[in-house]
């Protein structure tokens, strides 16, 4: 803990956090009063994990989804193990600012991406190690707006969640102030908040500028948007102090700076701290249960070595593609037969224009500028809506990118990317429908481990593609209004969601309102495949906040259960 | 179209406004050897793959181009992946063999030559075929060239940008930001960011 004086005054920082949730609170007040000195297993080699040895909560995976939960449950006084496939590394030494050299940041094992919009994986969606693809994330933080969690009763399409925005304000807000999100207070598109950010938003970069400026000529209201990386410094439990953002630019492929809220900077050290165990380089291969069908162990590859590591109760979090593909592997919850069903992939169109202005697309946060006037458009012909933001862009990322879409090369290409500095870009986010044609499945072809690929069937159906051509139509008059020239559209689809439903019935989803799997009572789902519906934002922070939820949820049930 | 001066990436290399991690990853690449031999592809092969990668980057205004063909002969032999491939596609191995002899099929077809044997024109008429995926050749039945085309693009694009001259060429100095950026703007720019050569 640092001395008072050094607190700057620009910070809402508080010397000693406060834990919001009053459930924790009460549960480390009675852990305080037969407090353990011997908990604090940081700094000791990890040893071989006792065979016989129950541990009360196993988590796979420490992205998104996972880490939120096991820091809270370490916080419980609970005993906590952590399977991350990944390595640890120390930002600071081991990343460098070169795309290609952190290629080691991105699930590469091959997944097949089939259908008529195959979805592009590696760099693109999933991450590995300590910190998940939160270690890639591009930090864009927007909460979830209450229209997005109840389509089909606004619509009468896609699928409502079984519960309301209210039950993930407290943590959006908690999460906020944890992590310290920069954003503006208040948020434009939602006034009546209980709570700002606690940081101002982070400086504009060109990019934005462009799409601020074209923007108010078009009468589209903007504003910097949030995004979870520091403009000021900050304090956080179990770290220290983590510095403000210098605007490298380079959140997609790594911060090195520790400014952005990565798992490996902010939940994982606090889970450490309440005696969290992490075990890295641990491939989870087979989920075993009794004749009940309990789980009662989770094996895994660790170091050539096969380790059998016995549970009270499992949270898979391992995302939307290792999350089913381990269910069907083990043929577990498998009886509502929506495991692996009703995949989805945002809207993610892109609209990019050369200008006349020196932009350098390589400094800032890549996501500055945001609008969420298309939230519900009043000229939309489609379900849902979508929001607008403006991007920067690295080259190696820009470059592969834009000649998979124009296809360029010989000299134009050459030339064409000389005109990198004057690049600029806007993207949407957009809510996607759940189809029945859009699913992960597995494959006959086997990786090296000999494990089935998985196969991701995605196609985007008639109310995707109104979206994009309506989001192509205004981020084309955004663009000219600006003045760029050569503007041409990719169509994409990001983030990789749905595929273990949340629900209220045990016929139609895999896990009930609280996380638990219909079929098995001691295994939780917490990663971005429970989302009933796509949302029309970024998916991280309402991982984490549902991250947050399930762990709550079940240390409520704990307690009741005596 | 912006021109920016020689150098810059590898006088900014020399200096502390570079950290050691990113330092490494460019200079091994301006640094690799200038003769490779190729261990997943035969010969034969591997002169096509150079002589292919070369109509897709040009480099007449270098003495020694950025080579682009090791990376992938290396890439192959590790049997790395990047996460992904479509569906469509055989895997990367068999793509590559299959795609390379394409071309040549469909260079013989046109020209009745292998493609390494043809000038630089007839060289481009076969990549412009290959990119409309209108290139004659047994081998497109089992392989749908337009994705073939985008995948083999898209590899040569990120192994020539990622190296420290394709950078210079662009004007990108990103990797410089051990003090961080603070004049981020339109038209702003640090001591360090080169200007344009008028």
């Amino acid at each position: 803990m640092p001395d008072e004086e050094t607190l700057e005054e620009s910070t809402l920082t508080p010397t000693q956090p406060e834990i919001q949730d009053p459930l924790l609170r009460e549960i480390l007040e009675e852990n305080a009063l037969q407090a353990d000195p011997s908990q604090n297993t940081l700094e000791q080699p990890a040893p071989l994990p006792d065979p016989d040895e129950i541990v009360d909560c196993l988590v796979i995976g420490t992205g998104a989804g996972g880490a939120p939960l096991l820091a809270r449950l370490a916080q419980a006084g609970l005993r906590v193990v952590a399977l991350e496939a990944g390595a640890r590394h120390d930002p600071k030494t081991e990343f460098a600012t070169d795309e290609k050299a952190q290629n080691f940041l991105f699930w590469n094992d091959e997944r097949l991406s089939a259908g008529q919009n195959p979805v592009a994986f590696g760099k693109n969606n999933s991450g590995i190690g300590y910190g998940g693809s939160t270690l890639h994330y591009t930090a864009y933080t927007p909460r979830a707006h209450r229209g997005d969690l109840t389509l089909h009763t606004e619509f009468g399409q896609g699928v409502d969640w079984p519960f309301g925005i209210e039950e993930l304000e407290p943590y959006y807000e908690e999460l906020e102030h944890f992590m310290g999100i920069s954003g503006p207070t208040p948020y434009p598109w939602d006034p009546g908040r209980r709570k700002g950010y606690p940081l101002a938003p982070l400086p504009l970069n060109g990019a934005a500028q462009l799409m601020e400026r074209a923007c108010a000529k078009l009468g589209i209201k903007t504003s910097p948007a949030a995004n979870a990386a520091l403009s000021a410094r900050y304090y956080q439990e179990g770290v220290g102090w983590r510095e403000a953002c210098t605007n490298r630019g380079f959140c997609q492929a790594g911060c090195s700076t520790g400014a952005k809220a990565s798992m490996d900077v902010t939940f994982l050290p606090l889970a450490e701290q309440y005696g969290a165990e992490i075990r890295l380089g641990a491939y989870v291969t087979e989920i075993e249960r009794d004749a009940t069908g309990q789980v009662t162990a989770v094996v895994y590859e660790q170091d050539g070595r096969t380790v059998r590591q016995r549970c009270r109760n499992l949270f898979l979090c391992a995302g939307a593609i290792e999350t089913p593909r381990l269910l069907l592997l083990n043929e577990l919850a498998l009886n509502s037969g929506q495991v692996g069903k009703h995949f989805m992939a945002h809207v993610g169109m892109q609209v990019w224009g050369t200008f006349p202005e020196d932009i350098r697309p390589y400094k800032g946060i890549p996501g500055g500028l945001i609008s969420e006037d298309t939230h519900r458009p009043k000229d939309a012909d489609f379900v849902g809506g979508y929001l607008l933001q403006s991007i920067g862009v690295m080259p190696v990322t820009f470059a592969t990118q834009m000649v998979r879409q124009r296809k360029l090369w010989g000299q134009p290409l050459r030339d064409y990317m000389r005109d990198y500095n004057h690049i600029a870009g806007i993207n949407v986010l957009g809510d996607c429908l759940p189809h029945a044609d859009n699913f992960v499945e597995l494959s006959a072809e086997k990786d090296a481990r000999g494990v089935s690929k998985p196969r991701v069937h995605f196609t985007a159906q008639e109310n995707e593609q109104r979206m994009n051509r309506h989001a192509e139509r205004i981020m084309r008059q955004i663009w000219e209004a600006a003045g760029a020239k050569d503007i041409w559209a990719f169509e994409r689809y990001a983030h990789i969601i749905g595929t273990a439903r949340m629900g209220t019935s045990a016929s139609e989803a895999v896990v009930d309102p609280n996380g638990r799997a219909f079929d098995v009572p001691n295994l939780y789902i917490c990663d971005n495949s429970v989302f009933p519906s796509a949302l029309s934002v970024n998916p991280a922070l309402t991982i984490m906040a549902l991250s947050l939820r399930t762990a709550d949820k079940f240390l409520l049930q704990r307690k009741a259960a005596g | 179209m912006p021109h920016y001066p020689e150098g810059t990436v590898r006088a900014l290399l020399e200096t502390d406004l570079v950290t050691p991690a990113t330092r490494a990853a460019l200079e091994a690449r301006l640094t690799a050897p200038t003769t490779y031999e190729p261990q997943f592809f035969d010969a034969d092969t591997y002169r096509l793959l150079q002589a292919v990668a070369a109509r897709i980057f040009p480099q007449p205004d270098r003495e020694t181009p950025i080579a682009l063909a090791p990376g992938v002969d290396a890439r192959l032999l590790r049997g790395d992946a990047d996460g992904w491939r479509y569906d469509s596609m055989p895997p990367d191995r068999e793509a590559y063999r299959l795609g390379l002899g394409g071309i040549n099929q469909a260079a013989e077809a046109k020209f009745q030559q292998p493609f390494t044997k043809l000038d630089e024109a007839q060289q481009d008429s076969i990549i412009e075929l290959l990119a409309a995926a209108e290139a004659p050749g047994e081998n497109w039945s089992q392989l749908p060239q337009d994705r073939f085309f985008e995948e083999m693009l898209a590899e040569l694009t990120e192994t020539y940008y990622a190296h420290p001259l394709a950078q210079e060429e662009i004007g990108y100095v990103g990797m410089a930001d051990v003090p961080g950026w603070q004049r981020i703007g339109l038209g702003e720019l640090e001591p360090r960011e080169p200007e344009e050569v008028k």
